[in-house]
């Protein structure tokens, strides 16, 4: 199991984050003021029952859905103070999204897939790498077994087949962080452990720092550390 | 980048767009070719409607003058000034008057019967006796045109062209001589004359001493025909050399109008008109300058051309009608693609696009939609307005019934005149039309919120 160095800055530090959805006439405070750190090369499992907040806090850690009290600081900066595009540049080249559905564009084929955070970004170092970022998501994607399914699009992919695509695409940019919204929940339990299997590799190997969303104890086990969530607050 | 390449991805795959692209095209391409149909019947019209009218026209009202004095009744004053004008090409003098036709020959009695009876139609016949100067007519008019046109079935245009008022071949006259003239094609046809037939021409004229009215009469003998096309000029025209009518009227008048035909009367026409009246009043042969003496030949058909332009603006109006529903079309489109995409632009933007580059990804489907469906319907339609003529013959072999009717018109083909300013206007209106419709599905795009988009399964 990875262990953390608890010396390193926080990559991400969350500070009192509420997050409140109006239900007609009546507000629905759905996180109470929570408070979490992610270290560079940490393995964080976040657990907790359905309705407890696991998805509001990760939408909101991924600058996705905006908190309506707390902050969220990356590195030093405050992510939610900063414009919407400066926001889109930061999920583009700090965070990689693997989502429970795969979520893949179904009209762009296996490397399009994976290329699309590359073809998103303004920033001309990245403009200036495409065509090596393209060698490299072909590489990805033969090293993740899809060597064969390059040029197929999701329709023709199994559901462990898109997953690696998903996988291959939150890695490209080399984020330093990964959030993966219950990346093994669509799949059957074979190809989950598969899947789980390449994406710890991965997140090992590149020394990432990765926020699992998991119901399942023993994916939480292989983590470095586990997050409790209850009613809207980190009770670990 | 990834705008670029997903649009057109989308475009390629999406059936819908395609549908889109079609009715843009079909907006583009049927606007085109009814606007080149329209403009070349207008046009056409517009000719019709000037006929043998010359750019300019002088018709003297022979008032006294405000400073005493008569107006000349000889053109020649009028003409010396007219042709100093370095602007006009020539000018002509003609003597216009009103007769009747009755057919001659030695049965008197025949004439007068035709001419009581009412019933026949063709019995009696009023007819305009233009009285010209051949030489200066045809280099001022299109009189030589419309000698040398063709004529249709049953009737003879003169023998020499270029000698009209020469006696007919053949003719030979039991006494003296008679003067040949020239009728007018369907004037001929109502009244089956033949070249070398004889008229008779009665007409009423104001005594020069008296001024009482008296009767005239004088035979003439039928050179032949002139087609103008006009359906008016070549029923009731009958031409004659100016000097015959004057003698024969004998009322001392010379002419009755001058008419001008200037070299490029689109942009001197109305400046001539100002500066002649100015020169021809000053001079003493108009008697004042808002006598409207000196006129166009667009103040002649005034009401008529004001009808025509009338008619050029609701045509566009209502055609552009067409567009504005290829342009929703493209709105109702990328309205149902914002809907059926709100998943993608969920995870497009959780993988970094901003709101801006959403509405820009929708903006670009229709803008290729807008580019292929001009450019087919630019295509289209400004073939279908150059091939009209055979695509009309096409359909009417293929559906058996005649569309074209071309007994109806003086023209034997479908008019069309393809202007590349009008296809280029109508291209870019359509072409803004579509991006402006799109704006609205484009920015609700952009606008929608990524969690409400990833959630939509």
């Amino acid at each position: 199991m990875q262990t953390s160095n608890p010396d390193d800055q926080p990559l991400l530090r969350a500070r009192g984050v509420k997050r409140r959805f109006r239900l007609g006439e009546r507000t629905l405070e759905v996180l109470h003021g929570v408070d979490l750190e992610l270290r560079p090369g940490e393995r964080v499992a976040l657990m907790g029952s359905s309705g407890a907040g696991k998805s509001t806090l990760i939408q909101i850690l991924g600058l996705l859905d905006a908190p309506d009290e707390g902050e969220v600081y990356y590195g030093n900066v405050s992510a939610w103070k900063q414009p919407v595009d400066a926001r889109a540049r930061l999920r583009n080249r700090s965070i990689g999204f693997v989502f429970q559905f795969f979520h893949l564009i179904p009209e762009l084929d296996a490397v399009e897939n994976v290329l699309l955070p590359a073809m998103i970004s303004d920033d001309q170092d990245v403009k200036s790498r495409r065509k090596e970022l393209r060698e490299r998501a072909v590489q990805m994607l033969r090293d993740f077994g899809l060597g064969e399914r390059l040029d197929h699009r999701p329709a023709q992919l199994s559901g462990g087949e898109k997953q690696r695509v998903a996988i291959a695409r939150a890695l490209l940019l080399d984020p330093q962080l990964i959030i993966a919204d219950e990346p093994t929940g669509n799949l059957d339990s074979t190809t989950g452990a598969k899947v789980l299997d390449l994406l710890l590799d991965e997140q090992k190997k590149r020394n990432l720092t990765l926020l699992l969303v998991t119901h399942d104890e023993r994916v939480a086990a292989r983590c470095s550390r586990i997050v409790h969530m209850r009613d809207g607050r980190v009770v670990t | 980048m990834y705008r670029t390449h997903l649009s057109w991805r989308w475009m390629r795959t999406r059936r819908t767009n395609v549908i889109g692209v079609i009715g843009i095209a079909v907006g583009v391409g049927a606007l085109i070719m009814i606007l080149s149909i329209m403009t070349g019947f207008l046009e056409q019209s517009k000719k019709t409607l000037r006929g043998g009218l010359s750019d300019l026209s002088i018709e003297p009202l022979f008032l006294p003058l405000k400073g005493g004095g008569k107006v000349p009744t000889d053109p020649a004053s009028a003409l010396d000034i007219v042709r100093a004008d370095p602007r006009v090409s020539a000018a002509c003098a003609q003597l216009v008057w009103y007769g009747i036709l009755g057919q001659g020959g030695s049965d008197a009695a025949v004439s007068a019967l035709r001419m009581s009876d009412s019933q026949g139609g063709k019995s009696l016949a009023g007819v305009k006796l233009i009285g010209i100067d051949f030489q200066d007519e045809i280099l001022t008019t299109s009189l030589q045109e419309d000698l040398q046109r063709t004529p249709r079935m049953g009737v003879s245009r003169v023998a020499d062209t270029s000698d009209p008022f020469a006696a007919p071949p053949n003719y030979k006259p039991s006494g003296r001589p008679l003067q040949a003239v020239v009728v007018g094609e369907q004037l001929a046809r109502a009244w089956s004359l033949r070249r070398g037939d004889t008229i008779e021409i009665v007409t009423g004229v104001p005594d020069a001493e008296t001024g009482d009215f008296r009767t005239q009469n004088r035979r003439y003998v039928v050179a032949g025909t002139f087609r103008s096309g006009e359906n008016e000029m070549d029923l009731e025209r009958i031409y004659l050399p100016r000097a015959e009518l004057i003698d024969f009227l004998g009322t001392g008048r010379a002419y009755s109008q001058i008419l001008i035909k200037s070299k490029d009367y689109e942009q001197h026409g109305r400046a001539l008109q100002s500066d002649l009246t100015e020169r021809l009043v000053a001079s003493g042969v108009l008697r004042d300058l808002d006598s409207g003496e000196v006129r166009t030949w667009e103040d002649h058909r005034q009401s008529l051309l004001g009808a025509i332009k009338n008619e050029r603006v609701l045509m566009g109006i209502m055609l552009s009608l067409v567009v504005l529903v290829a342009a929703f079309t493209i709105f109702a489109i990328l309205s149902m693609l914002v809907t059926e995409k709100r998943r993608d632009i969920g995870i497009l933007t959780a993988l970094g696009a901003t709101s801006g580059g959403v509405s820009q990804l929708f903006l670009l489907v229709a803008f290729w939609d807008a580019l292929l469906g001009c450019l087919a319907g630019a295509v289209l339609g400004t073939l279908g307005a150059v091939y009209i003529d055979s695509i009309e013959q096409w359909l009417s072999r293929v559906f058996g019934i005649q569309i074209f009717d071309r007994g109806v018109y003086i023209f034997d083909h479908i008019p069309s005149v393809v202007n590349p300013l009008w296809v280029a206007l109508i291209v870019l209106g359509a072409f803004l039309c579509t991006l402006l419709f799109a704006l609205v599905p484009a920015v609700r795009a952009g606008r929608l919120h990524p969690l409400d988009a990833l959630r939509h399964e």
